[in-house]
């Protein structure tokens, strides 16, 4: 069929074939057939009126594929009896819906989606971000002016170029617009330029960008007022421009940049703090590839010390900090539960490949699933109700130790306690000899595959001789013990 | 196949649909052409009116698409149900038999 298929529609083809997917197998290779057949005529049909006027293209028919499948799939679905309690699919559905909770919550909330997503993937390898050494390696602001005046000059075969930003909050008057109060970022005037950021360049003097948020909401989104001169503490300020939302990934969320280096360092009382960014010059030392470093400097006989953080490794702390929770809980997993999944029988040769390997994926679709989940949630634990810094981070490995540890335990656990050929939960526990009479006999808890392919036996006292769980297969002689066997449960060869 | 209620209820492009199979569009291009609706609506009502049980579906013989150099095509049919049904929508649905005339119709 497909040889005879016109020479127009190899992309409609293609679509048919990408929509037969969605089609459930009993009914895709019918429903190829036919579309297929269609296709066919419509080429032909097309292709013999000159310019297909009046009537669709292949292409536009065969998107009606898509939906035709889609509506086939969604009918399947709805059809098909729920899921059986305890079953692997339910399971994996309940995971799947706890990680995308999780994602979602973490996109809800401004302060754990900017914790999830990379800081900045412009941001350059030479960019740092410059604290003093009690800021214990968070980005707070945290060095005078003074400082940054007599740092700039001491360090400058270090760092080629520098910016200073502090926070500030400034009533800004523009004419024909009601005065607004905003919380501004004080900063010299090379500061987008350090950062890598898009800037709008206007006359000298002091410049003023808005944030993207700030200009709709307090200035309508007027794009008239750029160019135009606002006042701030009796100074002209020329509107420069809008930056663009998520271009800013630095500790707080600034509604508007004042870049003057005049009127920042005349304004800024000696106790003010502000950040330094800094790019380290060419050749005066290797780049590091993250983290942060602690820098010294011996200034009128004092030793001063300062934090240098990487911009770059500040996007990935987060995600940093939670593997490294997570290794410490799958080190102390030991203590609360046995590793071993139990011991099966080899009966390799009795079971399809495929309900081994299902077995296995199972597993790791837990192991996938489920961290993923805990690091959306503690994201949004951390940084979701407005967080920052080395709270934020303390919270966020708080809430994840614990929540790691006892959800892998809760995989190894349940993988323990599921059929190895069904994947359903063993049921129907039943204690079986006496604990008192253990070295006489056999002692535990016995369960079921209530689909009937198999016991569990589990030991009450590990011994030499019965240390963990063990699987018994059961033979079709004993199916008929079983009538809520289902006729797709996976057989035993 | 679903049962159908006693009472059954079509939407007016079903209604139009299964006409259009009734005066003989038995393919689905050719309920597109004569309906003039898009593909993503006429074969998904097709499967919900052959659910319904208003019209079965069949693949033409084979060798009757060989020796036309073709593929072999699917075609439907309004069942008796679907008949009855359809005589239902026209009353309820006056313009009906306007937009898709039947050959009685046009005779007369």
């Amino acid at each position: 069929m497909s040889a005879r298929l016109a020479p127009a529609a190899p992309l409609a083809r293609a679509v048919v074939c990408t929509a037969a997917c969605l089609v459930p197998r009993g009914q895709r290779a019918e429903w190829r057939a036919e579309w297929q057949a269609e296709l066919w005529h419509v080429a032909a049909v097309a292709s013999r009126r000159a310019h297909g006027a009046g009537s669709a293209g292949p292409l536009t028919f065969s998107l009606g594929a898509l939906r035709d499948a889609g509506c086939l799939r969604w009918h399947h679905l709805r059809s098909r009896p729920p899921l059986p309690r305890g079953s692997a699919e339910r399971c994996g559905l309940a995971l799947a819906l706890f990680a995308a909770s999780g994602l979602l919550l973490c996109s809800c909330l401004p302060g754990a989606r900017e914790a999830l997503l990379p800081i900045h993937p412009g941001y350059p390898a030479d960019l740092v971000l410059i604290a003093s050494q009690s800021a214990s390696g968070q980005p707070w602001p945290t060095l005078p002016v003074a400082d940054y005046r007599e740092w700039k000059s001491d360090t400058g075969r270090l760092f080629s170029q520098m910016a200073y930003v502090r926070p500030a909050v400034r009533d800004i008057y523009l004419p024909r617009h009601r005065p607004v109060r905003l919380s501004l970022a004080l900063a010299t005037q090379n500061l987008f330029a350090v950062l890598h950021l898009p800037e709008a360049r206007s006359a000298a003097g002091a410049r003023l960008i808005l944030s993207d948020a700030a200009w709709r909401r307090d200035y309508r989104a007027d794009p008239s007022i750029f160019g135009h001169t606002a006042d701030i503490d009796g100074e002209p300020v020329v509107i420069a421009g809008v930056l663009p939302q998520r271009a800013w990934h630095l500790q707080g969320s600034p509604q508007a940049w004042l870049l003057d280096d005049q009127l920042l360092f005349e304004a800024s009382p000696p106790q003010a703090r502000g950040l330094v960014l800094a790019r380290i010059r060419d050749a005066a030392f290797p780049a590091p590839r993250g983290g942060a470093w602690l820098m010294t400097e011996t200034r009128a006989a004092v030793q001063w010390s300062y934090l240098c953080i990487s911009m770059r490794s500040l996007g990935v702390q987060p995600t940093f900090n939670f593997l490294m929770v997570l290794l410490l809980a799958c080190l102390a997993l030991p203590a609360t539960t046995a590793l071993p999944l139990g011991d099966y029988p080899r009966h390799r040769d009795r079971l399809p490949p495929a309900v081994t390997a299902r077995r296995w994926v199972f597993l790791a679709m837990k192991f996938l699933f489920v961290p993923a989940g805990v690091y959306f949630w503690s994201l949004a634990l951390a940084y979701g109700p407005g967080f920052a810094g080395s709270t934020a981070i303390l919270v966020q490995m708080a809430a994840s130790f614990p929540l790691l540890l006892l959800a892998i335990r809760w995989i190894l656990q349940d993988q323990r306690r599921r059929c190895p050929i069904c994947l359903r939960r063993l049921s129907n526990p039943a204690r079986v000899g006496q604990a008192s009479c253990n070295f006489l006999s056999w002692s535990g808890t016995e369960l079921f595959c209530s689909q009937g392919h198999g016991l569990l036996y589990i030991p009450e006292l590990p011994t030499s001789w019965f240390s963990t769980q063990r699987w018994l297969c059961l033979d079709s002689s004993w199916l008929c013990l079983f009538p809520e066997r289902q006729t797709t449960s996976p057989e035993i060869v | 196949m679903a049962p159908m209620p006693a009472d059954p209820k079509l939407s007016h492009t079903a209604a139009m649909i299964l006409q259009a199979i009734h005066i003989g569009c038995i393919y689905g291009f050719s309920v597109m052409e004569m309906t003039g609706l898009p593909s993503g609506t006429v074969y998904p009502a097709l499967r919900r009116l052959e659910r319904d049980g208003l019209i079965v579906s069949k693949w033409e013989q084979a060798a009757i698409a060989e020796a036309e150099q073709r593929p072999p095509r699917k075609y439907y049919r309004v069942t008796r149900t679907g008949r009855s049904t359809l005589a239902a929508m026209v009353q309820r649905y006056p313009l009906l038999e306007r937009m898709i005339p039947s050959p009685e119709m046009e005779r007369a």
